[in-house]
């Protein structure tokens, strides 16, 4: 389906869904660059009040999450859309391939930039010294914010609680393990012993929270003034689930995330983003537990590009950046023998 | 690397024919497009991958895997043996391949043994791991991840 068909088709569905206005038209739909996974498209709806602004996620025909199912990262952000928390309110989920040949959800657009975990062009940070004073604590806060949301009162039950113990780092590398056998590639042998080594580590999770699954620089929807940067949203929900916070926290300190710096998330010292989360939240940490779930982190992504190569491999995508994980993978590999110690200097 | 060279090739030719080409409206431009198209085409089964990298690898991993073995003794190391022995000497694409593999298998065998039993076997795996992540890394070219997300040149 070209572009044009795409706006003819999306302005039925709005038109049916926004029924007090008079034709709405929908606008300068674009396809976004950003984002790997699911198929991301910016436009507006030009509607008598004026323009609305919203995003639409489509599932992709491979990516980089398959199988897909976008029902329960829209029913989490649905059930958000009045929590302080800065999720982008999200109207509609649409399952019938019939409108737009695959399922998809509509969100509003937050107003803000995405700033991308990667140097810039002159090998700086994402943020200044004056944004990441404003932002961090913002970012943090909402992670906080993330992990002590009552998700039984917001009825996100159907996530499946883990239960106690074991089982939530359990079912989470399950869950990696059998990603990367589904790809049905070999397995790297830094892969398995990573692997050897997290199922013979397996934390307990005190507590279990709601967990977003990919809270990391790059899904952080910012606002830029002369000396300050706020966040406006947290985006890329497509791996919440119930878990341990810690998993959250990791992850977003992770290597894979400093955008060229030595900061968690281009933002803060790691050691100073897990004390700030920890005041923020109330929930203690752990070392043991943090590390098991860092070590994860980098298992999780290498998943995530096996399944990307495995995609581009059988032909079932033409997107090149999946093509590129073929040569990221060795980076990967040795951020995973600093973590695991058979590589000095982390 | 898990992508053949001629998938890679094949999948950019597919790239630029379905998601560049249609995009570009300069007559120059699209005509350049289907010269590099072209070229790749008759390229794709010219090219092999430089084996010295896999021969350095799979000399590296035997190493590594014959020192594990001599770490566990010949009834622990018993797979590892048999690992090592199977491994085609060639061509050297393969040999890597199986050698790989056997690390593979190493390391579900150490994950099972007490971890002093397992840890001088380990150690000598490790030390393979290690230099075969820096000689990965050391051929990669800085990447362009940034202009990929964005679609804005640096320069």
């Amino acid at each position: 389906m070209d572009d044009h068909a795409l706006v003819a088709r999306l302005e039925k569905y709005v038109r049916a869904r926004l029924p007090g206005e008079h034709a709405p038209r929908v606008v300068a739909l674009e396809r976004s660059t950003e984002g790997f996974s699911q198929e991301t498209f910016i436009f507006d709806v030009e509607t008598s009040a004026g323009r609305r602004a919203f995003v639409l996620k489509r599932e992709p025909l491979a990516g980089l999450l398959e199988p897909y199912d976008l029902e329960p990262e829209f029913r989490v952000l649905h059930a958000l859309s009045s929590d302080p928390l800065p999720s982008p309110p999200t109207p509609w989920l649409e399952r019938d391939p019939i409108v737009l040949e695959r399922p998809f959800y509509v969100m509003e657009r937050l107003p803000g930039d995405v700033p991308i975990p990667a140097p810039g062009p002159d090998g700086s940070g994402p943020f200044d010294d004056a944004e990441r004073a404003t932002l961090a604590p913002e970012v943090i806060g909402a992670l906080a914010r993330l992990h002590t949301i009552d998700w039984r009162a917001y009825g996100l039950d159907f996530l499946g609680d883990p239960g106690p113990g074991r089982a939530a780092a359990t079912r989470e590398l399950q869950r990696w393990e059998a990603r990367i056998d589904a790809t049905g590639l070999p397995l790297d042998p830094p892969l398995a012993e990573a692997l050897g080594w997290l199922r013979t580590h397996v934390p307990e999770t005190p507590d279990v929270t709601l967990v977003h699954g990919d809270y990391r620089l790059g899904n952080f929807l910012v606002t830029r003034t002369p000396g300050a940067a706020r966040l406006t949203g947290v985006l890329d929900w497509e791996m919440v689930h119930l878990g341990d916070p810690l998993e959250d926290v990791a992850w977003c300190i992770s290597p894979l995330w400093r955008g060229g710096t030595s900061f968690a998330s281009g933002l803060v010292p790691p050691d100073d983003f897990v004390a700030r989360w920890v005041e923020a939240s109330g929930i203690a940490s752990d070392d043991a537990r943090l590390h098991f779930y860092g070590v994860l982190a980098i298992v999780k992504m290498a998943a995530i590009m096996l399944t990307g190569l495995r995609a581009f491999r059988d032909g079932r995508t033409h997107d090149l950046r999946m093509a590129i994980f073929d040569h990221q993978l060795p980076y990967l590999y040795l951020l995973l023998g600093m973590m695991r110690g058979w590589l000095g200097g982390f | 690397m898990q992508l053949a060279v001629e998938a890679l090739l094949d999948g950019v030719m597919q790239t630029l024919r379905q998601a560049v080409l249609p995009a570009v409206q300069g007559r120059f431009a699209r005509g350049q497009l289907f010269a590099a198209l072209d070229v790749l085409q008759n390229l794709r089964d010219r090219v092999e991958p430089k084996v010295a990298f896999d021969e350095s690898e799979a000399a590296s991993a035997s190493d590594a895997l014959t020192h594990a073995l001599d770490a566990l003794g010949p009834d622990l190391g018993a797979p590892l043996a048999r690992a090592l022995a199977e491994a085609p000497s060639g061509p050297p694409p393969e040999r890597a391949a199986a050698l790989r593999a056997a690390l593979v298998g190493a390391f579900a065998l150490l994950d099972r043994l007490p971890a002093d039993v397992a840890a001088p076997a380990r150690a000598a795996l490790a030390k393979h791991l290690a230099a075969q992540a820096m000689r990965d890394v050391a051929m990669l070219k800085p990447s362009l991840l940034q202009e990929i997300s964005t679609g804005i040149s640096k320069g």
